[in-house]
């Protein structure tokens, strides 16, 4: 999206109860008045609602409910998360094309949105479901200047709890599940997938991919997982406006991202528990073996504090987990 | 004396085994390996095996053990082309920048990233290490050929523990 039209939603944006008029919008973006005419045409075409009154000048009364690049700037209040927005109507895998800009040069903050994908893809390239429209699925480029790669982890807890943070808002009873994934009534909603370009004491960039289950009917499930996956429709019974979801996302992860390189991790230790699925509960970890552990909290750190049968403290960074 | 690859073959030998208790002694150097609950252990913290080994290699004198795996040290490793070494020929190690399990490959059903004899630039991935699910694509950062690969698909590795070893150009 060009430089104008971004300027132009973000001038008309914060006069949502005024109007402004073809001459000031003209003056301020240094453009003839039949250039913004011009412009508002494209933003009707997007969807957004445009009243025109004569001698009052334009007002916006409703920005698009569907998807675009142009309705993702309405009210976007972030400094730099989004505000490089590259939206595609079908890719691969966010991943992928956030991958391939990361490694063109592309600005810390970058944010690749799709409204389908068809290669979608959780850990270990598993399967995402991700059909049209029906949720988010977004991809961050974050270039963390001061991070060490062996704290960058601790970046995928602090991201589930930007997302548990926007979503308990709605009054949602929300789980992290650890290190990351986002659950309602023991069913997953959103999953995180942080993938990493680093060099032994740098950090080239991490791609923060978000996957979420918005507006999906039951039978919008794959079958394979209609038992353990839910949507905020599902959960909520409202249909949401993606444009706005994903603002108030990016807005609670730029958030949480600037605590987190500004104060460390210990501020979201406790938040984080407080958010922590099965806390107190007994499941099965397999390392070599198998055994039975029981879920205590989280280390400074991030990593899953566990005790076994023996009453034996063990603190994990990666293991699989059986829950 | 033994090879810090002898040394990690035993430990994987004993672990699996009950012998709880382990000594080798030859030319003054002793290495010891112990099972402090006889479980195994995770990798949450360097396993007691795994600090022994530590220990072991500070005393030893003999320059062609590694050092305890400091990320510094590992990148000035190119003083090991001096040492003789009967086995492998390297002169560089790909170490992990951070505690985690080791990926030999993008999923299970792919064929590993690298193999021995593998050529790799600077910028060819070689593994992933991850923790807490951040999935950290390891590159070579050398041009050379791989010829070691010294942890398993899916095997907990320290931070700064040696992943391969390569043959620089």
């Amino acid at each position: 999206m060009g430089n104008t039209r971004k300027r132009l939603i973000d001038i008309l944006s914060s006069h949502k109860d005024t109007y402004v008029s073809g001459q000031e919008l003209s003056n301020m973006l240094n453009i003839s008045r039949s250039a913004v005419w011009k412009h508002m045409n494209e933003l009707k075409k997007d969807g957004y609602q445009i009243e025109g009154v004569t001698k009052k000048g334009y007002r916006i009364i409703n920005s698009p409910n569907d998807l675009s690049a142009s309705a993702l700037q309405w009210d976007l209040k972030t400094d730099w998360l989004g505000q490089e927005i590259v939206y595609k109507e079908q890719v691969k895998s966010t991943q992928l094309v956030a991958h391939e800009l990361a490694r063109e040069d592309a600005k810390h903050g970058t944010v690749v949105v799709a409204r389908e994908q068809t290669e979608g893809r959780g850990r270990m390239r598993r399967y995402w479901d991700s059909k049209d429209g029906l949720g988010l699925w977004f991809s961050s480029i974050i270039r963390p200047m001061y991070i060490e790669p062996k704290r960058a982890s601790q970046l995928t807890l602090v991201a589930a709890v930007a997302i548990a943070d926007c979503l308990s808002k709605k009054g949602l009873d929300i789980k992290i599940k650890w290190p990351n994934d986002i659950f309602v009534g023991g069913r997953k909603l959103a999953g995180i997938l942080t993938e990493m370009q680093a060099e032994q004491d740098f950090v080239q960039y991490i791609i923060l991919g978000i996957g979420m289950n918005v507006n999906h009917e039951i039978e919008d499930l794959h079958d394979s997982i209609k038992e353990k996956a839910t949507s905020l429709f599902l959960e909520t019974r409202e249909k949401m406006n993606l444009n706005h979801l994903l603002d108030q996302l990016l807005e609670e992860l730029e958030l949480k991202y600037e605590m987190f390189i500004e104060d460390g991790f210990h501020l979201f230790k406790e938040k984080w528990e407080s958010y922590a699925y099965k806390i107190g509960e007994w499941l099965q970890v397999k390392t070599n073996n198998t055994w039975d552990a029981k879920v205590i909290g989280i280390h400074e750190d991030g990593a899953l504090i566990v005790t076994d049968r023996q009453d034996q403290e063990q603190v994990l960074y990666s293991a699989e987990i059986i829950w | 004396m033994l090879k810090v690859q002898e040394i990690r073959e035993l430990i994987k030998l004993i672990d699996e085994s009950s012998i709880s208790d382990f000594t080798y002694e030859s030319n003054g150097t002793k290495v010891t390996l112990k099972k402090e609950n006889g479980d195994v252990v995770t990798v949450a913290k360097p396993s007691p095996a795994q600090t022994q080994i530590q220990e072991v290699q500070e005393q030893a004198p003999n320059p062609t053990v590694e050092k305890q795996p400091v990320v510094k040290e590992e990148v000035k490793q190119e003083t090991k082309e001096e040492t003789t070494n009967e086995n492998t020929d390297f002169n560089y190690e790909i170490v992990s920048p951070m505690v985690g399990t080791f990926y030999a490959k993008p999923t299970p059903d792919d064929d590993p990233y690298v193999q021995v004899g593998d050529s790799v630039d600077t910028s060819s991935v070689v593994c992933i290490v991850e923790a807490m699910k951040l999935f950290n694509e390891i590159e070579a950062e050398v041009k050379g050929k791989i010829v070691e690969i010294l942890v398993d698909d899916g095997e907990l590795v320290e931070y700064g523990q040696p992943l391969f070893r390569v043959k620089k150009q």
